[in-house]
């Protein structure tokens, strides 16, 4: 084979007879160098990377006959490559007394087991807000970095954790309040935005500032509201930001302001899905003449309204409508 | 529906119902009267302190305890803090007196009022008894405000003047600007008023106004 005849040659390269030039692509799980070009293996059985076993969950068998630990994580340490005596197995291991002969399981990292009880209590709170692995891995490399600087040593681990957690919902474009994130951590909201400050400072980078959009659908959902509330409410944020009605206002607040004013518009409207009300044949609606928080009947009109029209593009156009007065107004 | 008796309220209500306009929309909107916007040679009059710290060393040791028991109008809780803390009518200031004879003076509304209350101080000090000098006196923060009276568009100087702003209306209604030359903080509202704090110096204050103006007025809303 030409590869065996390019290797007794001397030159260490292996090389397609085809294309000698071409450059060959390692495939590590199967261990092949294949050729760029015309995909011929070239060298197979380089190394075998893929695992020695293949285990499933509903095996009954207790024992993992896997000879080699869980990945490395990259991030603590690196250098650590220390053997642990692990947990006996049969009967031997056992002394007179039924207690284990060997327990004393060294701790195999002195210095990263904050590292890792910080990356568990990142873990734990993202889990609380049911957030993906993305945001967990991105918080951990912050913290990874930031608990190396030396600018937020006297901070404690949690509060790091938190504020890393909260710059990185903040980077992947789906921005977390600072409630939201002291609702599944213990720290106060003042010291995680203390934190959070020094964070940006230590790392040298900024942040995106949050709009009112980034929150309607995660609000709107939690209040169960249906789809035209939500988009009845980013509408009314983006007009009010637009519009400068609310200087100086945190976006949360307009974005909350306005999906309470959606709301209202559409309790007002009986055509709208109510719980209460099961046919939604009604002709008549009700235009709401002021958004507040006034729900007296007696302030509605009710106005006649042919059948035919779209309850959707009434709810949408009276919601606009008044929203148009309100704002007018200054509201 | 059926209406009141009542004529007036019959009217109101007929007008109300037969009137398918929202009453809001016949309201004309009213916009607030603009005030002219300070102009650049004007402005630096227009910087008012607000605050003005001071310290000063005695040049002795004190007794505190001993101060507490001998003056009216002062407070000494050493298990809180381990300082005398003392107040003055005067130029109404308020001063910390440490063992080591240093004096905090701060309340003040300028430099003069400043450095007359630590000279108060230092006499009361010195009525007491202690061997007193006034030694190293140094202003070491000035306050002060401003009004620019242009709103301001807070979201795009932060954007532009990254490094040195930080914007979170979540955390502060303000932005947090911290200028490197004269090397100051300046809190920048929406509605166009500024707070600098962090100036040694009155003139460091005009001139990080004169530094910041013309990127302010660039960001002027309208």
């Amino acid at each position: 084979m030409s590869n065996i005849n390019s290797r007794s040659d001397g030159s260490s390269k292996l090389c397609c007879y085809a294309h000698p030039e071409a450059p060959l692509i390692e495939d590590y799980r199967a261990g092949d160098m294949i050729c760029s070009e015309c995909g011929l293996v070239v060298g197979d059985r380089v190394i075998d990377v893929g695992s020695e076993w293949r285990t499933f969950s509903n095996e009954k068998s207790g024992i993992d006959p896997s000879r080699v630990g869980g990945a490395e994580n990259p991030l603590l340490g690196g250098g650590d490559l220390s053997t642990i005596i692990g947990p006996g197995t049969g009967s031997a291991s056992y002394d007179a007394f039924g207690a284990p002969k060997y327990q004393n399981r060294r701790t195999m990292s002195s210095s990263d087991r904050s590292l890792i009880s910080a990356f568990k209590e990142i873990s734990t709170m993202a889990d609380r807000i049911n957030l993906p692995k993305t945001i967990v891995d991105r918080a951990n490399n912050l913290f990874k970095q930031v608990h190396d600087g030396k600018n937020l040593k006297g901070r404690s681990n949690d509060a790091k954790a938190s504020a890393c957690l909260y710059i990185a919902c903040r980077q992947e474009g789906v921005p977390r309040t600072f409630k939201e994130i002291c609702a599944v951590s213990k720290i106060s909201k003042k010291e995680i935005g203390r934190c959070f400050k020094l964070t940006l400072k230590a790392l040298e980078t900024s942040v995106d500032l949050i709009t009112t959009a980034d929150f309607m659908s995660r609000f709107c959902a939690n209040l169960d509201l249906p789809n035209m509330v939500q988009r009845a409410a980013t509408y009314i944020a983006k007009k009010a930001v637009e519009m400068d009605i609310v200087p100086g206002r945190s976006p949360i607040s307009v974005a909350a302001a306005a999906i309470y004013m959606a709301s209202q518009a559409q309790k007002l409207s009986p055509n709208s899905i109510n719980e209460k009300d099961a046919s939604s044949s009604s002709n008549d609606f009700v235009t709401p003449s002021t958004s507040s928080a006034d729900d007296n009947p007696s302030n509605s009109e009710v106005t006649g309204c042919s059948s035919t029209r779209d309850a959707r593009s009434e709810i949408s156009t009276n919601t606009t409508d008044s929203i148009n007065t309100d704002l007018n107004e200054g509201l | 529906m059926d209406l009141p008796n009542d004529s007036s309220l019959r009217n109101l209500l007929q007008t109300t119902s037969n009137n398918k306009q929202n009453p809001h929309n016949t309201l004309q909107p009213q916009q607030p009267a603009t005030t002219p916007i300070v102009e650049p040679k004007d402005v630096q009059h227009e910087v008012k302190l607000q605050n003005v710290v001071a310290t000063v060393s005695v040049g002795c040791e004190l007794n505190l305890q001993d101060i507490n028991f001998r003056t009216r109008n002062s407070e000494y809780t050493p298990s809180r803090f381990h300082g005398v803390v003392m107040r003055m009518r005067e130029p109404r200031c308020t001063a910390l007196i440490f063992r080591t004879g240093k004096i905090i003076c701060t309340g003040a509304r300028n430099e003069t009022e400043a450095s007359l209350g630590a000279r108060k101080f230092a006499r009361i000090l010195q009525k007491l008894g202690y061997p007193v000098k006034f030694v190293d006196f140094k202003l070491q923060n000035i306050v002060a405000t401003v009004d620019l009276r242009f709103p301001i568009r807070l979201e795009n100087l932060n954007q532009m003047h990254g490094q040195f702003s930080s914007y979170e209306p979540e955390l502060f209604p303000g932005l947090i600007y911290r200028m490197v030359n004269p090397r100051m903080v300046l809190l920048i509202f929406v509605n166009g008023k500024i707070v600098f704090t962090g100036a040694k110096a009155r003139k460091d204050i005009l001139e990080c106004l004169d530094k910041i103006y013309p990127t302010l007025l660039s960001f002027r809303k309208n």
